[in-house]
């Protein structure tokens, strides 16, 4: 197996998932590229996870009533999933379809909500949007609950509009009015939720979506260019065949999955960084219908994708999720899961709780002293832990190489066997000489695993190891 | 000419709801497990969670829903890997059981533990905590029961078999191994001894109830998966009254299953939850929510079971229904049996 393959693989399941194991990935690349993409586009084509055992040694995830209990849940999915890109397309419209605990009147809501991701996720933009406008955690949220035929609510009007399907303009020019935003919200008058039955004494229950016609604004509207007697199908209907509706999706799956690209509220009059990828997504969203999986088919088995490997600063949940699969820790249910979740949240992405309903601003944003410090705390220990699985397959992997290996060996074949990242020359020179400075390195040796673990906390502690 | 005579049917009269979701004082935080002390004396045991810890604990209350303590806390973590365990405390607790004496058994499937508690909740002691598969070791123990002698009954759960102990955590004996064939366990979970002696086991992977001597033979099994009548999705939890009636908390169905003492399925119940005492309080103390509760549609919700882990019954031929994420207890009365036989 040529090592080019083995280091494209880790770059896709990297962006597809969330990393993975060596051996895994030498058995992906042994399946062949194209195949590993099918198979990730399809995960209904893999196991799911066993939900029973999940729930019986974590009995408060069945309930998910508070915002720690549902971090838990996720990152355990996300974790311990045999279907990567289900929760990576998950987070991926979470990251764009934000709600937040801070105003969900029933927190399992959201957990609901992402079930759809997972689904609707892949599929018809027009039904995705329309299944958002449906979502009882997002009625609420964004105020729609509270718009009324006599009094409309602009709230979820606008960020349909801004946040969620068109953005604010591009290439210079706006995509909507304020008008617009007034019509759409008129157009989702009577789309509510039922009330609530109060969280004492046996705590809350799922919401419904409901359409009440005594309270829809039955006049007629003009929204981009277009009259008529519009309900919210139709305003989700026009939204989906705008150009700027391809241009906003593609512009965030590029975001996601390929490079970073400046913030949503900079798009406007920011070019995207690869206009030609940019112009393939576009072309493919009308060309299948606005469908996403064949979107990121073309995405992932695209030039632009594969030359684009450590392009990318890794999210908080990408870097505590993927050290955790690289090292195969909470593999299993098991105490700790609070702490270790908790790190996301200190590392700045609060899972489930964004900031704004923009959600995060990603990429270099991502890092401050204190972030910077979080990520590599927690990295270093997970790999410098030689009593987990995965550092104790990558010490042995090294060890199998002789009676004693060089400097550059141990470097080299860490970084190799962390999923092929790349380091500066200067690092590089610079973990060579440590190593040096260490002596002669004896395989078979206590000291050895030790010394493997010093080094892989070396890389992790790297400029490099922030990107992915 | 002698005709057997059969059970045709049990009466489940729902008598009331005990609970509201606490982590202090009346109240529970995700009963798992319920045990039925002296005096009317319910031991509940509250799992609560990782970030909850002070809700991990032993809630005794009685039938008549009047608070009377609490005992052994849950411990609060340090980080990823750091517990202090100490003696008495519980990290995830799963099922109580009381000896004739009143000790208090409490398992732990993540200490692979068992701690002794009086029955006024003082500390007595613990087995050692000898974590494998050898005669008496344990690994992820669940289900409690306490036989005539009282000796103590543990499901070894990753070890998919029973294991029977001296009062003080001697081992005896054990039966059982993976498997789905008679006998066989798969991940079992709760267990109860009828006046017999002989032990049900809820054989919770397998979707199914077995039933042995209490030398372990093997005598019967009932059910398979689905969510027919006696199908199950993974039973969690199973009691035998003394007339010989089983009772399974039919987890994933959100149900209580009942069966006669052939394992015939005699009925069901999907909850009748009302409001209870501490409810009412907690209400109360909220009158607004006495008005939102007037504007909710689909309060009827509010009835049904939620993922029942824990199912007791006590000589009153009352049955004690846990359910976890409505921190609450449903309690079912049985109605005199009806028989079908022959004519007198």
């Amino acid at each position: 197996m040529a090592e080019k393959d083995i280091a494209l693989m880790a770059h896709l399941m990297r962006r597809a998932g969330f990393g993975a194991s060596y051996e895994e990935l030498e058995a992906r690349a042994a399946k062949g590229y194209e195949a590993t993409v099918e198979e990730l586009l399809h995960p209904e084509s893999q196991p799911a996870i066993q939900d029973d055992m999940l729930m019986r040694y974590q009995p408060q995830w069945v309930s998910k009533a508070g915002l720690e209990g549902q971090q838990e849940e996720w990152t355990y999915r996300m974790i311990n999933t045999k279907r990567p890109l289900e929760e990576k397309i998950a987070l991926f419209w979470h990251h764009i379809f934000c709600t937040g605990h801070a105003k969900c009147e029933y927190p399992k809501q959201q957990n609901i909500e992402l079930d759809m991701f997972r689904t609707l996720g892949f599929g018809n933009f027009e039904e995705l949007l329309m299944g958002l406008s449906r979502d009882p955690a997002m009625v609420f949220y964004l105020d729609n609950c509270m718009s009324h035929k006599e009094a409309i609510n602009e709230n979820w009007g606008r960020e349909l509009l801004e946040l969620f399907s068109l953005g604010v303009g591009m290439d210079g020019d706006a995509n909507y009015s304020e008008d617009d935003v007034k019509e759409a919200a008129r157009a989702f008058t009577g789309w509510t939720v039922t009330n609530s039955i109060p969280r004492y004494p046996y705590g809350k229950y799922e919401a419904a979506f409901i359409y009440d016609p005594s309270d829809h604004d039955y006049g007629e509207k003009t929204f981009l260019g277009e009259t008529g007697n519009f309900n919210g199908e139709d305003i989700v209907h026009i939204v989906a065949r705008q150009p700027s509706a391809a241009r906003f999706v593609a512009r965030h799956m590029y975001n996601f999955f390929v490079a970073d690209e400046p913030q949503v509220p900079a798009w406007q009059n920011t070019p995207p960084r690869d206009p030609e990828a940019i112009k393939m997504l576009e072309d493919e969203y009308f060309r299948s219908n606005y469908d996403i999986r064949s979107m990121l088919r073309v995405l992932f088995n695209s030039d632009f994708f594969k030359n684009a490997q450590f392009e990318k600063v890794k999210s908080p949940t990408e870097t505590v999720v993927g050290t955790m699969r690289l090292v195969g820790d909470f593999d299993m249910p098991r105490p700790g899961m609070n702490a270790m979740t908790l790190t996301i949240r200190y590392m700045g992405q609060d899972l489930l709780n964004p900031p704004t309903v923009e959600g995060w601003h990603t990429g270099r944003e991502w890092i401050d002293s204190g972030t910077l410090v979080e990520r590599i705390n927690f990295t270093a220990d997970a790999v410098g832990d030689t009593s987990h699985r995965g550092v104790q397959a990558i010490i042995n992997r090294l060890g199998s190489q002789g009676d004693t290996i060089s400097s550059e060996q141990l470097v080299d074949g860490c970084l190799q066997l962390l999923g092929h990242y790349q380091l500066a020359d200067v690092t590089r020179n610079e973990l060579v000489a440590l190593a040096d400075s260490e002596g002669e390195l004896r395989t078979g040796t206590d000291e050895f695993g030790t010394r493997v673990g010093q080094m892989l906390q070396s890389i992790v502690a790297t400029t490099e190891y922030l990107f992915e | 000419m002698v005709t057997a005579t059969r059970i045709s049917h049990v009466q489940l009269q729902y008598s009331h709801t005990i609970g509201r979701g606490e982590q202090f004082g009346p109240g529970f935080t995700y009963p798992i497990h319920v045990a039925r002390g002296e005096d009317d004396l319910m031991y509940v045991l509250c799992r609560s969670s990782e970030y909850r810890p002070e809700g991990t604990r032993i809630a005794v209350c009685t039938v008549d829903e009047e608070y009377v303590n609490a005992f052994a806390r849950g411990v609060p973590q340090q980080g990823p890997h750091e517990y202090n365990f100490e003696d008495g405390s519980l990290v995830w607790p799963v099922n109580v059981a009381i000896s004739s004496n009143g000790t208090v058994y409490v398992s732990d499937e993540w200490l692979h533990r068992i701690s002794m508690f009086t029955r006024d909740g003082e500390f007595i002691g613990k087995w050692d905590e000898n974590v494998g598969s050898g005669d008496g070791q344990l690994d992820r123990p669940s289900g409690l029961a306490i036989d005539a002698d009282d000796n103590v009954w543990v499901v070894d759960g990753n070890n998919h078999r029973v294991q029977k102990f001296t009062p003080d955590g001697q081992f005896l004996a054990r039966f059982g191994g993976q498997g789905s064939g008679d006998g066989e366990l798969d991940s079992p979970w709760g267990i109860d001894i009828d006046s017999q002696g002989n032990i049900y086991i809820a054989d919770w992977r397998n979707d199914r109830i077995q039933k042995f001597t209490s030398d372990g033979r093997f005598l019967m099994k009932f059910g398979s998966s689905g969510s027919g009548d006696g199908e199950f999705n993974r039973p969690a939890d199973v009691a035998v009254d003394k007339d010989g009636i089983i009772y399974v908390a039919d987890w994933l169905n959100n149900r209580l299953q009942f069966f006669d003492p052939d394992g015939n399925f005699c009925g069901e119940k999907t909850g009748e939850a009302t409001v209870s005492k501490w409810g009412k309080d907690k209400l109360d103390a909220n009158p607004e929510m006495w008005e939102e509760r007037e504007r909710a549609p689909g309060l009827e919700r509010e009835r049904e079971f939620w993922a029942p882990t824990g199912v007791a019954v006590d000589e009153d031929n009352r049955i004690f229904v846990c359910e976890g994420p409505r921190n609450r207890i449903q309690v079912y009365q049985k109605q005199a049996l009806t028989f079908m036989g022959p004519r007198l």
